[in-house]
């Protein structure tokens, strides 16, 4: 009897200590030795194809799945990681040279690398691999932009790539994610492309075992990878599109890692035990953005006006609780060649009122506002925006619309405005003003057309020397910040929140996160 | 009839049909319900709040009213938003949406669901085996998302909101009118009017429709609330009203993502004036039908 009791009192004990040290763990969000980690995402990508990729959760995977030819240097901010953007270093391809007219590079390969299903990273994969961005819907225009004429294999392990011209955004573009080296032999042995939406085929650090995107992805770490050896052995990603239910689970220590987290909550998580936030400057923007080819907004001074009505203090406190920047030119401030000349913009009224005015409009007008959802901080800003601009007799009526239908939406340039956010991943005026706001830009959704802007643009892109191009960058900048196509709202610091014990987060400005980077200590 | 079938109550009601109670003795049992005076307490209150809300110091849709997301205090009774706009006048100010929506719904409702259930019921036969069976078609959707649909595909907007809940309300009017006239048109005075060769449409409108007019008051009364919350539900999904405009879906939308962090009073409200307002006309209605039923009134 008294055995079966002192038994039974071990086993209880054990359930108990067993119960405290899975609670234990669970609450940290380290279970195990320190090598897993949880992290909370808003939504659950679309596709694993790195061409096809063109949101924050896919770009994510397909980073830790794939390896690129080169990739962006990192430097220190403080005592905090970020990428330098204008210094390549190598990847797969160890070393590369530029031939003396800068029209063609040929890129040596490692011989080391290889893909996670044990075949060799070969100049015939990297050569198939282009073929494919190339044929793709979404990367090739960058495949265009970097001007990539031919892509020649001249050894196992050498390839050489021709441009059409020189072109200083080439060695810029090829870190991005679209630009992966792809295993395409295998691909073709599954049916071609289409398979790559749903698997991937990569030399990365990460191996994806599950993705579904309604609710949670898994990464393992490639045991085999060429590279320094990722530090955390796998990575849960939860999908999660209620904010404050990531930070709840933040709070709690259930997830590691939580994205998108609202300024509001970021103010008090910054008080919350054991919370880390990082908040960076970025080059991220967010603009009202007025269709200049729709009445009134093809009167510059109509625009203009618009701009001085913005109460540019409100929406970085009261909306983005300050974490955010004032914007002041077209391109991001972080951005290499930016310039705010021309920019003389305030929270004026009176200003606003004498522009209408002279623009015949003293009476005020009524315009269309669309208001793509999803985030908070737009529908925050054009409440306000809205409410300034009745003081000046312009009634602005908002209409909501779901994300997708937005975004067709913008795609027919007829809306007459909107609040936008842009971040571009090539860090360079001259891939987002050609993107933007020049005549023949693809996301030129406002319709904005100018000679001075278009001809600068157009001499930068050829111009080798980096003073010179930035000048001709500057005068592009002014002649926009002059003629207001936008109004400028405020460029966005990008917040990851995470837990204490959390190292190696290196902040890029695409905004993804490189977990093989990471490292959980406790 | 199926219809009959399903719809012992509103038969049995027809009863009532004639002679019908006078419009001062009906209000006098009604104010002898006291459920029933609650219900007219909570509309009134609300009717009077969108009537006067324009008279409070803050405006409701104009920032900075007060600091931003201040708890209630004498100043703000019900607090301020994330904007600094003083919920109460918000909060008025949406009720004058808010009734409004459902007066129109309803009001659209009425207008097309009475004379197709009426012509459905008096002509029966095979065009109205129709009416009543595209009726059917509309009641077996579930009728938050036919709602969603239809405000959906109108684009969003209040006007699309008052529509779809309109729309959404037909079959319930047309299937009590329609087992209304199955009853009536079988009595008495309906085969005397036969009989002295008044024409169908005249012995529809004249004589039928108005002795089925009691059941339609109290479903309209019911309808009322139902409307309001249909049309808060499509404001809080975005498709009903648009920014600036504090109708009460919006606001609790607004509020969701402060619950967590505290700022309760930012749906609290909003969503009392909802459940206020819909107790109010259920209670009302169900007073409305215990007078207007002499069966009703007499069991008391």
């Amino acid at each position: 009897m008294k055995r079966t009791i002192l038994a039974f009192a071990a086993v209880t004990a054990l359930a108990v200590s067993g119960c405290a040290a899975n609670a234990n763990s669970g609450g940290s969000g380290k279970p195990d030795a320190g090598d897993t980690l949880v992290a909370a995402y808003s939504e659950g990508g679309k596709t694993l194809d790195p061409a096809e990729a063109n949101d924050v959760t896919s770009d994510t995977f397909v980073v830790a799945a794939y390896d690129q030819l080169v990739t962006y240097g990192r430097t220190t901010d403080g005592a905090q990681p970020k990428a330098k953007t204008d210094e390549i270093v190598p990847m797969l391809a160890k070393s590369w040279k530029a031939s003396a007219d800068n029209t063609s590079y040929t890129f040596t390969l490692r011989d080391d690398a290889k893909f996670q299903d044990g075949a060799a990273v070969t100049a015939d994969a990297v050569v198939k691999s282009f073929a494919h961005i190339k044929a793709s819907s979404s990367a090739s225009f960058l495949y265009k932009m970097a001007g990539i004429a031919k892509v020649t294999k001249t050894g196992e392990h050498t390839v050489k790539i021709d441009l059409t011209a020189p072109n200083h955004l080439f060695l810029q573009i090829l870190p991005m994610y679209s630009f992966s080296i792809i295993d395409m032999d295998k691909v073709t042995q599954n049916g071609g492309a289409k398979w790559l939406a749903n698997n991937t085929a990569g030399s990365g650090p990460y191996q994806i075992t599950k993705w579904d995107p309604s609710t949670e992805a898994t990464m393992a770490r490639n045991e085999s990878y060429w590279g320094a050896k990722p530090k955390l052995r796998q990575v849960d990603v939860k999908f999660i599109a209620e904010a404050s239910n990531r930070v709840q689970l933040l709070r709690k220590g259930e997830v590691g890692l939580a994205l998108e987290v609202p300024p509001k909550d970021v103010q008090s998580l910054k008080g919350s035990d054991g919370v880390v936030i990082d908040s960076r400057a970025s080059n991220k923007i967010l603009f009202f953005a007025m269709n200049n080819k729709i009445k009134p907004f093809d009167d510059p001074r109509v625009r203009q006006a618009v701009s001085y009505a913005i109460p540019y203090d409100k929406l970085l406190n009261d909306v983005m609780k300050g974490e955010a920047s004032p914007m002041k030119s077209a391109v991001a401030s972080s951005t290499p060649g930016f310039s705010d000349a021309g920019y003389t913009y305030s929270h004026d009224l009176d200003k606003a009122r004498a522009l209408l005015a002279e623009a015949g409009l003293s009476k005020g007008f009524s315009f269309d506002f669309t208001l793509g959802s999803g985030f908070d901080d737009w529908n925050d800003d054009a409440v306000l925006i809205q409410a300034e601009l009745a003081k000046i007799g312009v009634k602005m009526n908002i209409k909501k619309m779901a994300r997708p239908q937005f975004l067709e939406a913008l795609d027919t340039r007829k809306v007459q405005s909107y609040i936008t956010r842009w971040t571009s991943f090539v860090n360079d005026p001259g891939y987002h003003l050609g993107l933007l706001l020049t005549t023949q830009g693809s996301s030129n959704y406002a319709n904005f057309s100018d000679p001075v802007v278009d001809k600068s643009w157009q001499q930068a892109a050829t111009e080798p020397d980096v003073a010179k191009r930035n000048k001709l960058y500057g005068t592009a900048q002014q002649e926009i910040n002059t003629k207001a196509p936008w109004a400028y709202l405020y460029e966005y610091n990008i917040v990851v929140a995470h837990r204490a014990g959390l190292d190696g987060y290196t902040s890029y400005p695409d905004g993804i996160v490189r977990f093989f980077q990471l490292s959980v200590t406790k | 009839m199926p219809e009959t079938a399903l719809e012992p109550q509103t038969a049995e009601s027809a009863q009532s049909a004639q002679p019908a109670v006078k419009p001062q003795t009906t209000l006098r049992l009604l104010l002898r319900n006291k459920l029933a005076v609650v219900g007219l307490v909570f509309i009134a209150l609300w009717t009077l709040g969108a009537v006067f809300a324009d008279l409070l110091p803050y405006g409701a849709t104009q920032p900075g009213a007060g600091g931003l997301l201040q708890g209630p205090t004498l100043a703000h009774p019900f607090g301020t938003d994330n904007f600094g706009r003083d919920l109460l006048s918000r909060v008025l100010a949406g009720g004058r949406i808010s009734l409004w929506t459902g007066l129109i719904a309803i009001a659209i409702s009425l207008l097309i669901g009475v004379p197709l259930g009426a012509f459905a019921g008096f002509v029966r036969g095979r065009a109205g085996g129709l009416v009543m069976r595209l009726m059917d078609m509309l009641l077996a959707f579930p009728s938050l998302v036919l709602a969603m649909a239809i405000a959906a595909a109108m684009g969003p907007g209040m006007v699309s909101a008052m529509v779809a809940v309109g729309i959404v309300g037909i079959p319930e009017f047309a299937r009590i009118v329609h087992g209304q006239t199955l009853s009536l048109r079988e009595r008495d005075f309906v085969e005397a009017g036969h009989a002295i060769g008044l024409p169908a449409r005249s012995i529809l409108i004249r004589h039928i429709v108005p002795n089925a007019l009691a059941p339609i008051l109290v479903r309209a009364t019911l309808g009322m609330g139902y409307a309001i919350l249909t049309a808060a539900s499509l404001s809080f999904i975005g498709l009903g009203a648009q920014p600036p405009d504090p109708e009460w879906g919006v606001l609790i939308s607004d509020g969701r993502g402060y619950i967590i962090s505290g700022e309760w009073w930012m749906t609290t409200f909003p969503g009392l004036a909802i459940a206020t307002s819909i107790l109010g006309f259920n209670l009302l209605g169900d007073g409305l039908r215990d007078v207007l039923d002499p069966r009703l009134r007499t069991s008391k």
